[in-house]
């Protein structure tokens, strides 16, 4: 697979200096036809790795709603249980058969819940194997620097340490394994602000 | 050196120049419309297959696009099948090889293969094949599910089938040959039967096409012109013929085909389907070809036929036939024929009247010289062939001139054609002509009856002895007739025609209203008559006659009163000639005239020497008397040598009278006046009609010395002279007495009162210079 990111760097002054040791990084993703790719997710990877506990501030909920997954990504920290709710009258059979999890869910009904702990880092693909259409990504990460870009395909991530970090980019139409590019970048104290440009086929 | 320009196709018939041209001119019309036929059959075949071979395309489109989302689908199933999907995920190859071959079995495939996103593959197949496989997912371009390749074994159609979990974990791809099957499959679903062939590409060419191994540049041409966006059909060369094609480019994973659909449709199977209108063209032209021959040499025919048989009418006209054309139609050419015949018509009726005419006498309508002439040479031809005779008979009418000359013109016209009718009449087994003035010719072809010749004109002298009643007078003609029997008499007929002439001549002299037969005597009696004749010319010019003299001795006055001129001829070889032999000849012959003149001159110039009271005698013959300027030739005589008119005396017969009695005594009164005497010879014999003394008032009379002879013993004979002197006395004139030769006739004749005597009694003629001294000498005679 030949897959190019390429990072147009700028030492862009910072305002938000404040932290010494904590710079807010910016980042844009776009696609191979140059628009803002929304619904990436970017990851930061700092070494060491943080070693508090990770939480984000949503409920870790995957629920079938409309014949379909809501979110459609959804973030955890590894280790995480995430529950599938159905809030629809038909009954779903959520399955993934990704390497980070595999589990089925068997046939269930509206209101019922189940409940899957995803027990290692990686992207878990979720489909129904009722609904061909239903579509969604589990993503299970070790870092607390991940989110999902906006409409304009922006993501801005703050806290982040300063030093070099491995900028992970995942979205489902990369064509990588698991559809994930790895790139290194270095989060100076004024921060770091970068766009990429996901070079398709 | 001159060339004449000469046509490059010379007709001798009208006819077959027209058909010849209307043939040509229909052969290259209909070879024009075969060529267009052909044309457009072709150029309809073309216009169809190209039709066919786009719809075909289309068809295959279709079919090619049908068998793919069937394949397709069939791939999805797999692909979407949540236990398939379960053995890639746990990564459980020998649950997805066999997943493979049932779905291979199900769908008739015979390889399946499953390769993953990290680029694994599961299934089985050659070495190319597999690396063609591996790389399509990741070369195919996206939204497209199949894809051709071409490997070393040939083309094969990849159906890609993403396996999704539901994002693309792999891909199941089916790889079908399109091998022969394949292409039998997909030509059995056409319209026309087109042949499907794969075309992959090898080393830049493009090869696949059954029956060739090599690479073929306007294949290649063909192929690149398809690629590069033209895809409509075009024609091509392949190894079975010359053919329509269309090359469909079959998309290889990155779209640049690696193989080609080539759909071809041989020539011969376009045409095929019209083969019927092709040998329909070619049999409806052939049939058309011989059906314009046959009517372009009947409308030739028709149109040269009746030229034709006017070009023939006209020849046989030039030859002198007389030619008729049948009219047909009221055309140009029938109004020609119509105008020819007309022509013709006049031709033919003027020719005859020319000939009528030249062969014909106006005035009776009979046959001419001409006309019988040629029938004569025709018939002794004819004669001489056939063994057989022939014979003319020639007519003379007795004293016609008398009639002309009395009567008029008119009459004699009318007398002639009288006799002619009665002759046509008679002689109908004959061509009767006539020959000219009052002369007739009849030839008579011999036909078994020897004696007809002799029985016709004995009937003729029959018919023709009975007075002709014409214009109310009643005309005793006699006829005479010589005849002469070809070829005995002469073989030509100059010679036959002599010969009748001759025998006429003889009937003539003989006694008239007879007919005589030729006899060779004639012809040499002939011969010594021409003879005579030019040896009369020849004594007139050369001096051989001369006059004698007889005197006639004066009873009354007891003295020579006169001498007789009498004509003798010395010829140097024949000796002394007697006129009686000589004088009817100068008659015939016309020369009478001359001689007469020479002995009216000679005897006055002799007369002139004698004493005053002796006169001249000279015999005058009757065509002398008629001759128109015989009153001149006295008068010049009597000029030229001074002689007193009244001292010649001109003696003439009765036969004067038969040529016209009124003119004949015109004229002896002009001589009278004159002064000139005129005696009546011979009277006694002949006619001896009184009316003659009675017309006219002679001088003298002299008594036939026939009467003479016998006068001294025969009672009778005295009687007549006697009777003659009486007469002579009464009427006052003298008479003379001829041929006295004894005193007893002297006696008599003195006792009688006779005037005057002449005779051997007295003095046989004597020589001119002899005269004078008998006048001198004694009388003794008397005395």
């Amino acid at each position: 697979m030949r897959m190019f990111l390429t990072a147009f760097t700028t030492a862009a002054a910072s305002f938000l200096a404040s932290v010494a040791s904590a710079a807010t990084v910016n980042i844009d993703v776009r696609g191979s036809d140059g628009k803002p790719l929304a619904g990436a997710v970017v990851m930061l990877d700092t070494s060491p790795k943080s070693s508090a506990p990770i939480k984000f501030d949503y409920a870790y909920e995957m629920a079938q709603q409309n014949i379909a997954f809501l979110p459609h990504v959804l973030i955890i920290p590894v280790g995480a249980s995430v529950t599938f709710p159905n809030r629809d009258k038909v009954r779903h059979h959520v399955y993934s058969f990704s390497k980070a999890k595999k589990f089925d869910l068997k046939l269930y009904g509206k209101d019922e819940t189940r409940a899957v702990v995803f027990d290692k880092v990686g992207v878990v693909a979720l489909g129904c194997n009722i609904h061909d259409a239903m579509s969604g990504f589990v993503i299970a990460v070790d870092t607390p620097f991940a989110v999902q870009t906006d409409a304009n395909g922006h993501a801005t991530i703050t806290g982040v340490p300063i030093g070099g970090v491995s900028v992970r980019v995942w979205h489902p139409m990369i064509h990588a394994a698991d559809n994930v590019l790895t790139q290194p970048a270095t989060v100076s104290a004024a921060g770091l602000a970068t766009t990429y440009t996901i070079r398709g086929k | 050196m001159p060339f004449l320009s000469k046509p490059l196709w010379q007709f001798r018939s009208l006819s077959a120049k027209l058909a010849v041209l209307y043939g040509i001119l229909f052969a290259a019309c209909l070879l024009i419309v075969a060529i267009v036929g052909q044309f457009v059959i072709w150029s309809n075949a073309r216009t169809t297959v190209r039709a066919e071979l786009s719809a075909s395309g289309s068809v295959y489109d279709r079919l090619w696009a049908l068998r793919a989302q069937s394949l397709g689908d069939t791939a999805s199933v797999l692909a979407r099948d949540f236990g398939f999907r379960s053995a890639i995920a746990s990564g459980d190859r020998p649950t997805i090889e066999s997943a493979l071959a049932n779905l291979g079995q199900r769908a008739d495939v015979q390889q399946t293969f499953f390769v993953d996103t990290a680029g694994g593959m599961t299934g089985i197949g050659f070495p190319d094949l597999r690396r063609a496989v591996g790389a399509v997912p990741n070369s195919l371009t996206s939204g497209r599910k199949d894809a051709v390749i071409a490997t070393t074994k040939g083309a094969f159609r990849l159906i890609v089938s993403p396996v999704l979990a539901p994002n693309e974990i792999g891909w199941v791809i089916f790889a079908l040959p399109l091998d022969g099957h394949e292409m039998r499959a997909l030509q059995h679903l056409s319209a026309i039967p087109l042949t499907a062939t794969i075309l992959h590409r090898q080393q830049g060419h493009w090869l696949g096409v059954a029956g060739s191994n090599t690479h073929d540049d306007p294949l290649d041409r063909f192929v690149a012109k398809a690629i590069s966006g033209d895809t409509g059909p075009g024609a091509l060369t392949l190894p079975n013929g010359y053919a329509f094609a269309l090359a469909k480019p079959l998309a290889g994973p990155a779209g640049k085909p690696e193989a080609v659909l080539l759909l071809s449709y041989p020539l011969s199977a376009a045409m095929a389907g019209y083969r019927t209108m092709q040998i329909g063209i070619l049999l409806a032209g052939g049939i058309g070809l011989v059906l314009v021959l046959l009517g372009s040499r009947w409308l030739a025919t028709s149109i040269a036929r009746p030229i034709a048989v006017l070009d023939a009418a006209a020849r046989s006209l030039e030859e002198g036939n007389r030619t008729e054309v049948r009219i047909e139609g009221d055309d140009e050419v029938g109004r020609l024929a119509e105008s020819f015949n007309r022509m013709s018509a006049g031709i033919v009726e003027r020719e005859h009247r020319i000939t009528h005419l030249a062969f014909h006498d106006t005035l009776t309508g009979l046959p001419n010289r001409t006309y019988f002439r040629q029938q004569l040479e025709a018939g002794l031809i004819r004669a001489h062939k056939r063994r057989e005779r022939i014979t003319i008979l020639c007519l003379d009418l007795d004293g016609f001139k008398g009639v002309n000359d009395t009567l008029g013109h008119p009459v004699g016209d009318a007398l002639l054609r009288e006799i002619g009718e009665t002759l046509s009449g008679i002689a109908g087994d004959g061509i009767v002509s006539r020959l000219g003035g009052d002369e007739f010719a009849i030839i008579l072809d011999e036909r078994g009856d020897a004696d007809r010749p002799r029985a016709l004109a004995q009937d003729i002298l029959d018919a023709l002895s009975r007075p002709v009643q014409v214009d109310g007078h009643q005309i005793a003609t006699g006829v005479s007739i010589g005849i002469a029997v070809g070829p005995g008499d002469g073989v030509d007929a100059d010679v036959l025609l002599k010969n009748a002439d001759l025998a006429l001549y003889r009937a003539k002299q003989d006694s008239r209203g007879v007919f005589r037969f030729f006899e060779r005597s004639l012809d040499a009696a002939a011969r010594k008559r021409r003879q005579l004749e030019l040896d009369l010319r020849e004594a007139l010019q050369g001096g051989q006659f001369r006059l004698n003299f007889q005197p006639i001795f004066d009873l009354k006055k007891d003295r020579i009163g006169g001498f007789e001129a009498l004509l003798r001829w010395e010829h140097p070889t024949r000796g002394n000639v007697p006129p009686v032999e000589f004088i009817s000849v100068a008659e015939n012959t016309g020369l009478i005239i001359a001689i007469g003149d020479w002995v009216m001159q000679e005897a006055c110039r002799h007369a002139i020497a004698w004493p005053d009271d002796v006169r001249v005698a000279v015999n005058v013959s009757p065509l002398q008397f008629r001759n128109s300027g015989f009153a001149n030739v006295i008068f010049q005589a009597l000029s030229r040598s001074g002689l007193a008119a009244n001292r010649l005396e001109i003696e003439i017969t009765e036969s004067v009278f038969l040529d016209g009695e009124t003119m004949v005594v015109n004229l002896l009164h002009q001589l009278r006046a004159m002064g000139v005497r005129v005696a009546l010879d011979d009277f006694g014999t002949g006619y001896s009609s009184l009316s003659y003394l009675r017309s006219f008032p002679f001088d003298k009379i002299k008594i036939d010395k026939s009467f003479i002879n016998a006068v001294a013993e025969d009672p009778s004979a005295a009687a007549i002279v006697r009777a003659i002197v009486d007469l002579a006395t009464a009427l006052d004139m003298e008479t003379t007495a001829e041929g006295v030769e004894d005193r007893e006739q002297l006696a008599e004749l003195r006792g009688q009162g006779c005037s005057s005597i002449q005779g051997y009694l007295f003095s046989r003629p004597i020589e001119g210079g002899a005269v004078v001294a008998m006048i001198a000498g004694p009388m003794s005679a008397v005395a």
